[in-house]
C-alpha cells in the first residue's frame, strides 16, 4: 500500500522561489508556482523523485482574471502518488514553453491546448492542427466563445417542411414549437 | 522572392508513396486515420489524423448543468462507457465531499467490471478480424450482447447506462438479477477454451501477432502508456490497485502481465484480464445480498445544485488504461472546466505513429487493435 510520501519534498523545493504545497491527502499533492519555476520543479520531480509519467496537461481558462491556469498531473509508480503542479500565465499572449524534453507525453497535452485554447509553448514538437483541421475560427475552448452565439451568426434558420410533415400537419400534429420560440427564454 | 530563402521542393524517392489508411477503412478503429508513407509495403512514417469523432464534450459540459451531464459523458467511449460515468461521478462526489453508500460502491464495481468484459470481448474480435479470423469477431460480438442484455435489464440502456450519477446509482438491481450475472458468467467463462482453440493459441494469429509493433517498458514509460499495453511490457500497474477508488482495494485480483511488448502479449494480457473480471464479477455477487442500505446519498435539487468552489482529478481503470478528470468548479451550477484524459489519447496518437514504423501494411491494422485505440476518447 501507500508508502510514506513525500519526505524529500519540503528539503527539494527549499531551492525554488515562490512554490506554495498542500497536501490534500496521503496519494495527492498540490504545489503552486511561478511559471519560471515550473520546469525546474518538474525536473526535480522526475529526476529525484520518480515521477515519471505525465498523466494529463489541462488548461483552465480563468477569463475574469486574464489568466490560464495551467495543471500538471505527476503521477510517480514508486511512491504511489500524485503531483498537480500549477501555475498560472497571462491570457494575452499565451504564450509558455514546452516540457516535451521532460515528459513526451507532453506533445499531445500542448499541441491540444493550443488548439483549443490558443496558448502557444515554445519548443513544443507540433503545434499544427489535429482535431479542429477544418475550423478557422478562435480558439473554440475560451471562454469568451459563445458556441451558439457563433452558430447564429455563420449559418441561417431554415424552415423545415417536408411532404409527409405537410400532411401530418393537416392533420393537427407535427411541430408545435419552431426553433425561435424553442430559443425564446420563458419570462 | 530572395535567393537565401528559395528553397528547392522536396520531391519524395519515386519508390515511395503516400497511402490514406482510414477514416472509412475496415482496418481502421471507429472513425480516425492514419496518413503512412510507405517503401514497398514497409511503412517508413505515419501521421494520426483525428477529430472525425469530435463532438465538443468539453465544451458542451460547461453549458450544463452538473447532473446533465450524466447523459453526456459516456458518449465519449462507446465500447466502454461505464468508466466515464464512474469518473464523472466521482468528481463531483469528490468536490462536494460527498460520501457513496457502500452498496452503490459494490454496484458500481460490478457495472466496471461486466463492461470491461464486454469491451475485451469486442476489441479480441476486431483484432481477430484484422488477421483474417472473422469467427471470434461474431463470437465476440454475440458474447458481449449477453452482457448488454445484462444491462439493459439492469439499467434500461444497453450501450449507455447513465446510471452512475453523482452520491450513487440510480436504482438497485431487479430481483434474481445476481443468479442472471452468476449464469452469464458461468457461460463466459466456459466458452473461453473454445476462444483459445480459435484464437489464442491459433498458429496463424501467433505467427503474425508475435513481434508485431513492439515496444519495451522503458519506451512504454516514455510515451505515457498506460493499462493493458503497459503491463503487456512487465509493469504490473493497474489504477485499481496502486491508487483505489470504490471497494477495490476489498477485492481479490491479480494483475497479470506479460513481457514482450508486441501485439501478441498486449492481447494475451487482456485475455487473462477477462478471467480476473470475472473473479471480480463472482465476488461482488457474493458480497452484495449482505450489504444493505440506500444506492445514493440525497443531493440537492439538482436543477439549482451549485458545487462548492475547487477542483479535483480522479482516475479509473478503464479497459484501456488510466482515465482521468480533471473537473474545475467555480460555485456555480455548471462546470467551469472539465478535462476528459483518455488513455487512447497516448496510445492511439503518438504510440500509434511511432509503431506503425517499420511494420507492414497488413500490420498497420493489427498494431492498431492490438493497443485497443479508442478515438472518440482521443477527439472527445
Amino acid at each position: 500500500m501507500s508508502k510514506k510520501v513525500i519526505p524529500w519534498l519540503d528539503n527539494l523545493l527549499q531551492e525554488i522561489e515562490g512554490v506554495e504545497i498542500r497536501r490534500k491527502d496521503s496519494r495527492r499533492v498540490r504545489i503552486d508556482i511561478a511559471p519560471d519555476s515550473l520546469p525546474t520543479l518538474l525536473e526535480l520531480l522526475r529526476g529525484r523523485a520518480g515521477y515519471v509519467h505525465l498523466s494529463a496537461i489541462t488548461c483552465v481558462d480563468w477569463i475574469d482574471d486574464g489568466q490560464f491556469e495551467l495543471v500538471y498531473q505527476l503521477w510517480s509508480y514508486e511512491s504511489q502518488s500524485l503531483v498537480s503542479a500549477h501555475i498560472r500565465i497571462a491570457r494575452e499572449p499565451g504564450v509558455y514553453v514546452s516540457v516535451f524534453d521532460l515528459y513526451q507525453p507532453a506533445a499531445f497535452f500542448e499541441r491540444d491546448i493550443h488548439e483549443m485554447f490558443g496558448v502557444y509553448f515554445e519548443g513544443s514538437p507540433d503545434m499544427s492542427k489535429f482535431i479542429l483541421t477544418e475550423w478557422n475560427g478562435p480558439p473554440p475552448m475560451r471562454k469568451e466563445f459563445d458556441a451558439e452565439a457563433w452558430v447564429n451568426e455563420t449559418f441561417e434558420w431554415k424552415d423545415y417542411q417536408p411532404d409527409w410533415l405537410k400532411e401530418i400537419t393537416e392533420q393537427g400534429g407535427g411541430i408545435v414549437k419552431t426553433p425561435e420560440e424553442a430559443r425564446q427564454k420563458k419570462p | 522572392m530572395r535567393p537565401e530563402n528559395y528553397q528547392a521542393k522536396s520531391h519524395p524517392p519515386s519508390n515511395e508513396y503516400e497511402l490514406n489508411f482510414g477514416p472509412n477503412h475496415p482496418g481502421i478503429e471507429g472513425n480516425y486515420a492514419l496518413k503512412v508513407k510507405l517503401h514497398g509495403d514497409v511503412v517508413v512514417a505515419a501521421r494520426a489524423d483525428g477529430g472525425y469523432l469530435h463532438r465538443g464534450f468539453e465544451k458542451l459540459m460547461e453549458g450544463r448543468l452538473w447532473i446533465q451531464n450524466i447523459a453526456l459523458v459516456p458518449r465519449i467511449c462507446v465500447p466502454d462507457p461505464v468508466p466515464m460515468e464512474v469518473c464523472y461521478s466521482m468528481a463531483v462526489e469528490a468536490l462536494t465531499d460527498m460520501e457513496v453508500p457502500e452498496r452503490a460502491q459494490w454496484l458500481r464495481v460490478l457495472q466496471l467490471e461486466l463492461s470491461r468484459i464486454a469491451a475485451h470481448l469486442f476489441t479480441f474480435g476486431g483484432h481477430a478480424a484484422t488477421t483474417g479470423m472473422y469467427t471470434t469477431m461474431y463470437w465476440g460480438v454475440a458474447d458481449r450482447d449477453q452482457i448488454l442484455d445484462l444491462f439493459e435489464e439492469w439499467t434500461g440502456g444497453r450501450v449507455y447506462h447513465i446510471y452512475n450519477i453523482p452520491g450513487g446509482v440510480r436504482r438497485d438491481m431487479p430481483t434474481g438479477f445476481l443468479d442472471r450475472v452468476s449464469r452469464t458468467m458461468d457461460y463466459i467463462e466456459s466458452r473461453l477454451p473454445d476462444y483459445d482453440n480459435l484464437f489464442f493459441t491459433n498458429q496463424v494469429f501467433v505467427d503474425r501477432a508475435r513481434d508485431t509493433g513492439p515496444m519495451n517498458q522503458q519506451q512504454a514509460l516514455e510515451w505515457g502508456v498506460t493499462g493493458p499495453n503497459l503491463r503487456a511490457t512487465g509493469l504490473a500497474f493497474d489504477v485499481r490497485r496502486d491508487d483505489p477508488y470504490l471497494v477495490y482495494d476489498q477485492i481479490d485480483f491479480d494483475i497479470p502481465t506479460e513481457s514482450p511488448g508486441d501485439a501478441w502479449a498486449r492481447t494475451l494480457v487482456r485475455r487473462q484480464e477477462l478471467k480476473q473480471s470475472i473473479h471480480i464479477v463472482r465476488q461482488v455477487v457474493e458480497k452484495l445480498p449482505s450489504i444493505n442500505g440506500p444506492v445514493r446519498t440525497q443531493i440537492p435539487n439538482p436543477l439549482a445544485w451549485n458545487v462548492p468552489a475547487g477542483e479535483t482529478y480522479t482516475r479509473v481503470e478503464s479497459s484501456k488504461g488510466e482515465l482521468g478528470y480533471y473537473v474545475v468548479s467555480d460555485g456555480g451550477d455548471k462546470p467551469h472546466r472539465v478535462h476528459v484524459r483518455g488513455p487512447s489519447s497516448m496510445h492511439a496518437v503518438q504510440v500509434l505513429e511511432q509503431l506503425s514504423v517499420g511494420a507492414r501494411l497488413e500490420d498497420v491494422a493489427q498494431i492498431m487493435f492490438s493497443l485497443d485505440a479508442c478515438p472518440p476518447e482521443v477527439d472527445r
